[in-house]
């Protein structure tokens, strides 16, 4: 074999190594891609879930304070009757009092 | 020369393929923080996310709960003042028709006699009008007059419900004892007697 046959030979082999290297450098640097990708639809669902469990979350508790309002409502209305009845029973003796006391205070 | 040509290009191959392997395996590595990094990141920010919606939550329930809580104290409140206006109600027909008490001469003498104390003159002029009352019923509340004083008797109650008003003979000093004028300087004795009496409180 001649000499500029050995250098071809060299050459053809440093170029097959280049490809080698840049094949990978490709092959890298699209792993490097798809993980990111990937890492932003972790991100993505973990924010969807958030937020899904937010509306759960914000539905419940507008939900419990609707039924504890309703409990608010019954205990009222329970007052109101009691200051009816009592109103009721004890209004003459009322007018009584207050007309004494602006007769004679 | 064949042959360590051959091993030369061997070494090449060799070596490409060892930076190749090598840029993989950084690759895969960086990848596998990048995915670490992502995880831990999405936990966080899912954490925050629910960390936010409990005070968010807390806070709808509050307020809801604070505007009803509100909302039912108002009506106690105007249901407590509808039962004492209609107390106040009957007190003022009571007084109006006062006239027709056994107590009314005693009553009609005490007022004027507080009237003419607090106008302090020797000639007061003392209005004085009930409902249903005339001059022949008022023989008893001339004789508490002092000897200069001059009584007025109007035919229509004063101030609606009835009363006396004293004043000197200049009118400038003026002492209203009606009932409504008493019922106004009384309000808030009236106003916690009544809620004692009704209420208990």
């Amino acid at each position: 074999m001649s000499g500029i046959d050995a250098v071809k030979k060299i050459v053809e082999t440093e170029a097959q190594a280049r490809r080698i290297v840049d094949e990978a450098s490709t092959k890298a640097q699209q792993i490097i891609s798809e993980t990111r990708e990937q890492a932003e639809r972790i991100r993505q669902e973990a924010t969807a879930r958030a937020q899904q469990q937010r509306e759960e979350m914000l539905s419940g508790a507008k939900s419990k304070a609707e039924a504890e309002a309703l409990q608010s409502d019954k205990e009222t209305e329970q007052i109101l009757n009691t200051y009816r009845k009592l109103s009721e029973e004890r209004k003459a003796g009322a007018v009584s009092k207050a007309v004494e006391l602006i007769l004679n205070a | 020369m064949s042959e360590s040509l051959e091993k030369l290009q061997n070494r090449i191959l060799s070596d490409a393929k060892h930076k190749a392997d090598e840029t993989i395996k950084d690759s895969q590595a960086k990848s596998q923080q990048i995915l670490e990094e992502a995880k831990q990141r999405a936990q966080r920010e899912f954490e925050e996310i629910i960390a936010k919606a409990n005070v968010e939550a807390e806070s709808i329930r509050r307020s809801i709960l604070s505007s009803k809580v509100r909302v039912n104290r108002l009506r106690i409140l105007e249901e407590k003042n509808r039962i004492v206006e209609d107390i106040i109600h009957s007190v003022e027909d009571q007084l109006s028709s006062f006239s027709k008490s056994e107590r009314f001469e005693e009553t009609a003498q005490r007022f004027v006699t507080e009237a003419v104390k607090a106008v302090d003159t020797d000639q007061p002029v003392v209005r004085i009008g009930f409902r249903n009352v005339s001059k022949k019923n008022l023989d008893g509340v001339s004789k508490v007059l002092p000897k200069g004083g001059k009584l007025v008797v109007d035919e229509k109650p004063i101030d609606n419900l009835g009363g006396v008003v004293a004043t000197d003979p200049e009118g400038k000093v003026v002492f209203n004892n009606t009932f409504k004028s008493r019922l106004e300087r009384l309000d808030n004795q009236l106003l916690t007697l009544i809620s004692s009496t009704v209420f208990g409180e």
